[in-house]
């Protein structure tokens, strides 16, 4: 199968599920996966899943990759390759490199499928280089595929629901986890995935982190300090910790290099983990015969990738056959945009809709009480207050009565822009800090006024990261005045892009140890990159090659991110308007041999 | 952004960055780089960094014989350590025509006082164990040749020439000039415009482009060609490695990595620089043949980058006959940053005492074209 109608590139259940709906009407597949064996993260899961009935919630992981695969099997014209890599996307076709034989096959698929998922964000600190330290996907691909253990005592550093996954299974392979840190002041994660790991007796330290690696050969301890608000390390509460490895679980970020090698746009979206492709309704990049699903497409769960999945199958029958099953695609949307209406999803949703994609709008009453888009441009306050409570400050501090909270006291507040004179009196009274000031500006950045309480109180001019609802950071931002008041709630205004502007709800400075690596391959450390961006490097290409930061084996997975956040704080330019720089194949290392030696793939 | 200046440079490539340079270390720094990406994405950042005296004509020995005097004072000069390295070029010669050629030219380059040599089978092959040699006839070893980190020297040049009052303005497009009676007036950018009387074209690939913006129809197009780098290894290969009739160049750099490209024959003229499957199928197959121990090495990353050709495979560097102080150095067909520092220099000294003082480049006018030429020969 030299011309496979799809190759579908990656055999997780998103990239299984695209694979299955094309199948179903009779095209030639290819699914090509890196792993030894199919199932992406489903195959290391061994908890139940939480999500829609219909796909497969409250089953455990490794069965939901079960079922697809016999599903998949039904069809004889599927070819499912394991230990296969795709090398990159050229115009004149698709290489995949066979580990088992180390060689190389290039195919000439009609439509390409980009399941790839996510690989995990890095974290600086001092020694992450040495032996025991793993990231997260790699404690459980030798946990649950391999049987082998990490270690005896483990580290965890973050509690998203992966920090505290992984931390549950290691705990029932009898792994010690000596505590769980966690830099903000709240666990990351769902609710019942903390209160399970909490049931173990498996310490959640908020507002905390890790210093420092400690061992010579390998990790025999960590120091770890307690963060200020600020994130900042509150000096004397530093304290070593007896651990033989740490854990890192901050987070997953798209593996988009392939799409962006076929020349599809990424953009930068923060809520979705990183660079995304950008893609329609349909999971079609902006190439035709690309398609994008699952965690590729924007980190979210198992069931989204599913269904993603299948939209980009049922399309690519579609742009094949000229038709599909049109009904069913429809139905599928609905779930989809159905399954994302809730409150914990409303970070994915403001995600999409930086690429356009409507999503169902979130059930609170903004419209009337804001109508803000009448009054763009002027410097005015948007109150985030949707609940009914009991509380007014707001109506009666406002000098010119703009405000207005009404007889029942229960009522929300509703606001006359025309009569406002952006004044930023009511956002320093608000109890609830609800209240925020908000400009567009013509340059493409809005001004956004935030109500500030701690201490220091930033300078006019300092750079700061701006963070989101749940305290994500979303870029970096300098502040453009302060305005301090009495009551010291002080209102801290930055100047961030105009997409952002909507999202940002607070700030914090961190604090980045300057002798840690941020290139492994390379190893180049933090205080090298400020440096070099001192001299007047400040474009990450020119930083690149500079420094060859991000030249190693590894392409740029870890430490491009990393290196624009330094670069963005350093100049004070969003992330989102820096260049990410060029993605160039191979996206692994190949040799000499296994390109010259041909194989084409025909085991299943 | 700076909206006047005496001169203003289109292309920071290491050709704009040496000429700015050079204008600045003669005395005129009111001169403005404009680049519309950053400095070093064009060819220059993507190219091999080889630099080379062994060339046919007599003119590109000169002119590549004051480059490498200038590349090896580059860090005491300009104030960056560039990776600069005389590890040699190495030319093999596998056919009669190309032996007989070898000796030809090999002559001359001594006449002009390179301490080029050429090498028997044998000797060749005592020198290079590690390299398959079957079927060479000689070769033509010049241990004066070398290569530099072409990323570093457009840096280098482009910061000093910022030190001493240059404006660079990266990620800023120059989109047309206006010319008023055969006078330039204006480059008007994306981000605004700047009144100018002269300006020099060293826009690279896009020199064609650059031309048309005063009106010219400059004889430059411009080609794919595509290079990868491989894994580091421990260091055993001094020289840059050519072979003409098999089409290929390998280099390893000062971080043990191997460099390697091709021409390809069926490339047309185009801006295109997506790296294909084919290249790299194609050199798979070949470069363990000559250099057995690469089988096992692994390559890391594989890109394209432009060449801007002349009818006769050598540079331009002129000044327009009908618009009046539109300076060019392009053309430079696929040796341009081995070049770069003698002709910024040169370039440089016409626009200040107007001529060129250190080299001669008379030969290189746009002129030749109508007078007839020969075509450099020595060319991958
Ligand atoms: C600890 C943990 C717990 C989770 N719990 C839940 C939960 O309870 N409920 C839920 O809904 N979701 C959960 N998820 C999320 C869910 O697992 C992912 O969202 C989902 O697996 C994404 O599917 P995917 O197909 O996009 O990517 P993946 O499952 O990541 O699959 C991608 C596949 O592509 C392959 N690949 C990548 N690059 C290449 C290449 N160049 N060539 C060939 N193959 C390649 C990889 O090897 C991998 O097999 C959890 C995730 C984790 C890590
Ligand atoms: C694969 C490859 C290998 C090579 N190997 C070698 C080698 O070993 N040795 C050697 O000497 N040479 C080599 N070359 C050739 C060499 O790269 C070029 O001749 C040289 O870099 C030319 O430099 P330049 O400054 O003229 O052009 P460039 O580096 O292309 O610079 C021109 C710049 O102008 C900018 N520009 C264009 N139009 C505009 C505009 N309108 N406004 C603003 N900016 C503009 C472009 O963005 C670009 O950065 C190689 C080339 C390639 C592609
Ligand atoms: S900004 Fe001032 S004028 Fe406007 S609503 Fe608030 S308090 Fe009233
Ligand atoms: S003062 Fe704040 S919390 Fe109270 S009603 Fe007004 S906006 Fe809501």
């Amino acid at each position: 199968m030299n011309n496979p109608d799809l190759l579908v590139l990656g055999g997780g259940p998103a990239g299984l599920c695209g694979a299955i709906e094309a199948a179903r009407e009779g095209l030639r597949v290819l699914v090509v996966d890196e792993g030894i064996s199919p199932g992406g993260q489903l195959v290391k899961q061994t908890h139940k899943f939480f999500g829609n009935e219909n796909f497969y919630a409250s089953t455990r992981g490794m069965e939901i990759a079960g079922k697809l695969l016999k599903e998949l099997s039904l069809y004889p014209q599927v070819i499912l390759a394991c230990e296969s890599s795709v090398l990159a996307v050229y115009p004149d076709g698709v290489p995949v490199l066979d580990r088992r034989s180390d060689s190389t096959y290039l195919y000439n698929p009609t439509r390409l499928l980009v399941a790839t998922g996510a690989s995990e964000k890095f974290l600086q600190f001092d020694n992450n280089d040495l032996p025991g330290v793993y990231g997260a996907g790699a404690v459980q691909t030798l946990m649950n595929q391999f049987g082998i253990l990490p270690g005896k005592s483990v580290l965890m550093i973050g509690s998203g629901n992966i920090g505290l996954i992984v931390s549950y299974q290691l705990d029932q392979a009898g792994v010690e986890v000596k505590a769980i840190l966690e830099a903000s002041s709240r666990i990351g994660g769902y609710r019942v995935h903390a209160d399970k790991v909490k049931r173990l007796g498996i310490p959640v330290l908020l507002n905390h982190t890790i210093l420092k690696a400690i061992g010579e050969k390998s990790v025999n301890g960590a120091l770890i300090t307690a963060l200020d608000e600020r994130w900042r390390p509150v000096p004397g509460t530093e304290r070593e910790m007896v651990i033989d490895t740490v854990c890192i679980a901050v987070g997953l970020t798209p593996s988009a290099e392939l799409v962006a090698q076929a020349g599809g746009q990424l953009k930068y979206i923060p809520e979705l983990g990183g660079y995304v492709p950008l893609h329609d309704s349909d999971m079609r990049t902006t190439i035709d015969r690309v398609f994008v699903a699952g965690d590729v497409s924007g980190i979210e769960e198992a069931t989204t990738a599913m269904i993603e999945g299948r939209i980009a199958g049922l399309n690519i029958v579609k742009d094949i056959k000229g038709k599909c099953n049109e009904t069913r695609l429809e139905e599928l949307k609905e779930t989809l945009s159905a399954f994302r209406s809730g409150p914990t999803s409303s970070k994915i949703r403001s995600g999409l809709e930086k690429m356009d994609l409507v999503t169902q709008p979130a059930r609170y009453v903004e419209g009337e009480v804001n109508r803000s888009g009448e009054f763009r441009g002027k410097l005015r306050p948007i109150i985030e207050c949707f609940e009914a409570i009991p509380c007014n400050p707001c109506e009666t501090s406002c000098p010119v009565g703009a405000i207005t909270v009404g007889e029942n006291i229960n009522d929300v507040p509703v606001i006359d822009y025309s009569r406002c004179t952006g004044c930023g009196v009511c956002a320093t009274k608000c109890p609830g800090l609800a209240i925020f000031m908000y400009q567009e500006r013509e340059d493409g950045m809005a001004l956004v006024g935030i109500p500030y309480e701690f201490l220091p109180v930033p300078e006019k001019g300092q750079s700061v990261y701006a963070t989101g609802r749940s305290g994500e950071v979303l870029c970096t931002a300098r502040v453009d005045r302060v305005t301090r008041s009495a009551n010291k709630t002080n209102i801290v205004y930055l100047t961030v892009p105009e997409e952002l502007g909507r999202d940002v709800r607070h700030i914090h400075v961190t604090n980045r140890e300057e002798s840690s690596l941020i290139c492994r391959c390379e190893e180049i450390t933090v205080e090298q990159v400020k440096k070099a961006i001192r001299e007047g490097y400040v474009d990450f290409e020119e930083l690149r090659r500079y420094l060859r930061v991000s030249m190693g084996p590894c392409g740029g997975r870890t430490c491009r991110l990393n290196t624009l956040m330094i670069l963005s704080g350093e100049t004070g330019v969003p992330v989102e308007k820096l260049s990410p720089g060029t993605l160039r194949p191979p996206a692994i290392p190949v040799s000499f041999g296994a390109i010259e030696r041909n194989a084409k793939v025909t085991h299943e | 952004m700076k909206n006047k200046a005496c001169v203003t440079i289109i292309g920071g490539g290491v050709v704009g960055s040496a000429t700015a340079y050079y204008l600045a270390k003669n005395g005129l720094t009111d001169v403005v780089l404009l680049e519309r990406d950053y400095l070093s994405s064009g060819s220059t950042g993507r190219c091999g960094g080889g630099i080379r005296q062994q060339w046919s004509e007599r003119m590109n020995v000169r002119l590549a014989m004051r480059s490498v005097e200038h590349f090896k004072n580059f860090e005491r000069e300009v104030g960056l350590n560039i990776e600069y390295f005389q590890g040699g070029y190495l030319l093999l010669a596998y056919t009669e025509e190309e032996e007989a050629l070898f000796k030809k030219n090999v002559a001359m380059q001594q006449e002009e006082g390179l301490d080029v040599v050429l090498l028997s089978r044998e000797e060749t092959v005592r020198k290079f164990p590690f390299m398959n040699l079957e079927g060479l006839k000689l070769s033509a070893y010049c241990p004066s040749d070398g290569h530099a980190n072409p990323h570093l020297t457009t840096f280098g040049y482009a910061r000093a020439a910022e030190k001493m009052g240059v404006n660079v303005l990266t990620h800023t497009d120059a989109k047309r000039v206006l010319v008023e009676n055969g006078k330039i007036r204006t480059v008007v950018t994306d981000r605004g415009e700047i009144e100018t009387g002269i300006v020099v074209n060293a826009a690279g690939g896009y020199s064609h482009q650059a031309g048309e913006m005063v009106g010219l129809n400059l004889p430059t197009e411009s080609y794919r060609h595509q290079i990868f780098v491989t894994e580091p290894l421990e260091h055993i290969l001094d020289p840059l490695v050519i072979s003409f009739v098999n089409n290929f160049y390998i280099r390893q750099t000062g971080s043990g990595n191997f460099i390697m490209g091709q021409g390809d024959r069926d490339e047309l003229p185009g801006l295109e620089i997506t790296p294909t499957w084919k290249f790299l199928k194609e050199m798979s197959d070949k470069m363990p043949r000559f250099f057995p121990f690469l089988k096992d090495v692994r390559i890391l990353r594989h890109w394209a980058g432009l060449y801007n050709m002349s009818p006769d495979a050598q540079p331009i560097i002129d000044r327009s006959n009908e618009i009046e102080d539109f300076y060019f150095a392009i053309g430079f067909s696929g040796h341009g940053f081995m070049l770069a520092p003698a002709v910024g220099e040169a370039l440089a000294e016409w626009i200040v005492f107007g001529e060129p003082r250190s080299v001669d480049i008379s030969n290189l006018s746009l002129q030749r074209f109508e007078r007839g030429f020969t075509r450099e020969k020595n060319v991958v």
